[in-house]
């Protein structure tokens, strides 16, 4: 093997094994250069719109497993992490940390209270999408998905996703973390009618939209 | 799903020397690290965008005598601000009766009290219960912006027509677990990626998604959606495995197919990454790419009209889109939005509205001649989704999801000019996700159902004995 050859094929070898091992760590650093970890506000009231509006707000953002933390610019800025794989510090909630940080709940299971976490404020929260579907913690509960309206959520046990809207044909504008292929956004789904969701509201909206 | 790192590995030389190895390996270390510097990069900050975003289900079909109430939501926040309170926006509703005229201008209200549809108008009974319907768009504004719904405005309104006097059909209770057997299966596959395998999408916090939609030719041939590999799966008529895989260079994610009439694949991408840039690729039978066009809004299904061109459906407004013109080349969203209509045009000359509404769904059918008749389902069981409303020998199939907490099943129902004339109850099995509507075909008087259980991925027909 003549050098020049030898040395591309070395440099392309290191390069794999290089590449490889930021799989474990990707590379974009979204949660340890933009996000952080201060507490939450404490806030009197939740209302479905604030929840929406909050929602609409991480369209277009990322996905992360695991993850929590994401920016209001309307891009994914850790598209193509791989799938499945917390420590990639990448930008975007999954499905049930997006769905805790929107409705606006407490880190402790316990406490039904309402909280103010800031887009850029890196939490997850407690729970699982199995965990929302069976009404896990103070903040939760289960319901028929008959009755369901805004920002209640149909849940199953490896996915959440909360009502936007209902369809004209009856399916619903959906929105949710789907996946790192995705990100999060507005979507048509029909949870609704699958046996494998289950209906899940977070309690204690203000009925009144307050001035 | 795959990133670029397992592309970098597959490029390996295994021949390499030791030497060549130790000379590259720094070079090639050090370009990983400026690579991923270079990417860090991408998230340096960049600024926040304001929300606005408004919705409002449209009354697609007025009954006689009902009260027509348009509402409406707005969604809106100063870029960076966090949305604790209701937005402050305010708009009207341009409305009239019939499909021309001048439109006439209703203020919308707040109603601080509802959780939805906080700006609302009454329509009055001269123009919500005229003759042809009525036609309406809305201008809403707030402190980021204004948006007009639907986004045609003026050239292409909203429409509710009146249900008229329908055909009543009471479904009662449904009764679950008597599902129909198949007439036969005409494809399946296992999930995978080898030849005659179907792919499934799956991630840790993910439902499995796996064939994402599917479509029939005329002669009986069975097209899957294969988006986890790429590509287009075949079942000529009388074979079980697929004979024939066409690579497709699409992302996937939910897509929906229709198949036009020469064999034309298109493919509609739920997401590609971007903001508002859903796209519709569309490919020849030989999955040679032959064109893409940026879709207007938000759209869940793509079907083909009735002079072959493919249309796409918006939601939540409703309407039909227009993607291409007649000659075949893509519209611009814009000229999309103009052309929009409520009614689906079919293949077989007829337009179809279609409206779930509480336990009722409401459909509406006019033939080619213009003559108009629609049906009034009800049923004890909470309505999901209507998959399909279609015609078959004069008759509309219309098959639509019931369920409970604990059960679903589809039921397909046979409508003639007096009522019911068939129901079938079919297993929902949707263990994989796909496309949210677009589990069922109609070809002449078969029905196609895309069907999934943990082994794999099938085709069902079943003979709706339409004559």
């Amino acid at each position: 093997m003549s050098a020049p050859r030898s040395f591309v094929a070395g440099l392309v070898a290191a390069f794999a094994l290089a590449a490889a091992g930021t799989a474990g760590a990707y590379h974009t650093n979204f949660v340890a250069s933009r996000c952080n970890s201060n507490p939450p506000t404490a806030i009197s009231h939740i209302t479905r719109d604030a929840s929406t509006t909050a929602a609409l707000r991480a369209r277009w953002e990322g996905y992360q497993w695991a993850g929590g933390c994401w920016n209001d610019n309307d891009v994914d800025d850790s598209p193509g992490d791989p799938p499945g794989v917390a420590g990639t510090g990448g930008e975007g909630g999954d499905c049930s940390g997006f769905t805790f940080k929107v409705w606006r709940e407490s880190a402790s299971t316990s406490d039904g209270g309402y909280y103010e976490w800031h887009p850029l404020r890196f939490v997850h929260g407690p729970y699982t999408a199995a965990d929302f579907k069976a009404g896990v913690g103070a903040p939760n509960a289960t319901m028929s998905k008959a009755d369901t309206s805004r920002m209640d959520a149909l849940a199953s046990t490896d996915h959440i996703g909360m009502i936007y809207a209902r369809n004209a044909d009856g399916s619903d504008l959906i929105i949710e973390a789907k996946g790192e292929a995705y990100g999060t956004n507005l979507w048509t789904r029909t949870y609704r009618g699958s046996s494998s969701y289950g209906g899940v509201r977070r309690l204690g909206w203000a009925s009144v939209q307050p001035n | 799903m795959d990133g670029p790192h397992r592309v970098h590995r597959d490029r390996v030389d295994r021949r390499a020397g030791a030497a060549g190895i130790g000379s590259g390996a720094p070079a090639g270390i050090l370009t990983v690290i400026l690579a991923g510097t270079a990417v860090a990069h991408r998230v340096a900050p960049s600024p926040p965008i304001p929300v606005l975003e408004a919705t409002h289900l449209p009354p697609l079909l007025t009954a006689a005598g009902e009260r027509v109430e348009l509402r409406y939501d707005v969604f809106c926040a100063e870029a960076g601000a966090e949305p604790d309170g209701p937005c402050r926006a305010s708009g009207s509703v341009f409305v009239r009766p019939g499909t021309t005229g001048p439109f006439r201008r209703l203020a919308l209200r707040e109603e601080r009290g509802a959780s939805e549809g906080r700006f609302a108008t009454l329509v009055p009974d001269s123009i919500a219960h005229a003759e042809s319907g009525f036609t309406y768009y809305a201008v809403l504004e707030a402190a980021t912006g204004t948006i007009t719904l639907p986004d045609g405005g003026a050239a292409a309104p909203q429409r509710s027509l009146p249900l008229g006097t329908p055909v009543r059909v009471a479904l009662g209770a449904h009764e679950f677990g008597r599902t129909a057997r198949a007439s036969e299966r005409v494809a399946e596959a296992a999930w995978g990626s080898g030849p005659g395998e179907a792919g499934l999408e799956q991630g840790r916090n993910l439902t499995p998604i796996g064939g994402a939609s599917f479509d029939v030719s005329g002669d009986g041939t069975v097209h899957v959606l294969d988006e986890a590999n790429r590509r287009v799966l075949r079942w000529r008529r009388g074979s079980r495995s697929a004979d024939a895989a066409v690579p497709l260079a699409i992302n996937g994610t939910l897509a929906d197919m229709a198949l036009g009439a020469d064999g034309t694949i298109h493919v509609l991408e739920t997401t590609d990454g971007g903001r508002e840039t859903q796209l519709l690729r569309t490919f020849d039978a030989s999955g040679a790419a032959r064109g893409v066009a940026t879709i207007a809004g938000r759209a869940s299904q793509v079907r083909i009209g009735a002079d072959g061109a493919p249309l796409t459906l918006q939601q939540p407004s409703g309407q039909w889109m227009r993607a291409a013109a007649q000659d075949g080349r893509a519209l611009a969203p814009a000229a999309q939005s103009r052309r929009a209509t409520a009614a689906r045009p079919l293949a077989s000359g007829h337009e179809v509205v279609v409206l779930r509404k509480g336990p009722e769904i409401r459909v509406s059918l006019s033939g080619p001649a213009g003559a108009r008749r629609s049906w009034l389902i009800t049923s004890a069981t909470p309505v999901a989704e209507v998959q399909l409303a279609e015609v078959s020998a004069g008759r509309l199939v219309v098959v639509a999801r019931l369920y409970t907490d604990t059960e679903d099943e589809f039921v397909t129902l046979t409508l003639g000019p007096d009522g019911l004339e068939r129901k079938l109850a079919l297993d929902s099995a949707d263990w994989a996700e796909t496309a949210p509507l677009s589990r069922f075909r109609l070809r002449g008087s078969s029905l196609y159902q895309l069907g999934s259980t943990p082994a794999g991925l099938f085709v069902d027909r079943f003979d709706l004995e339409v004559s």
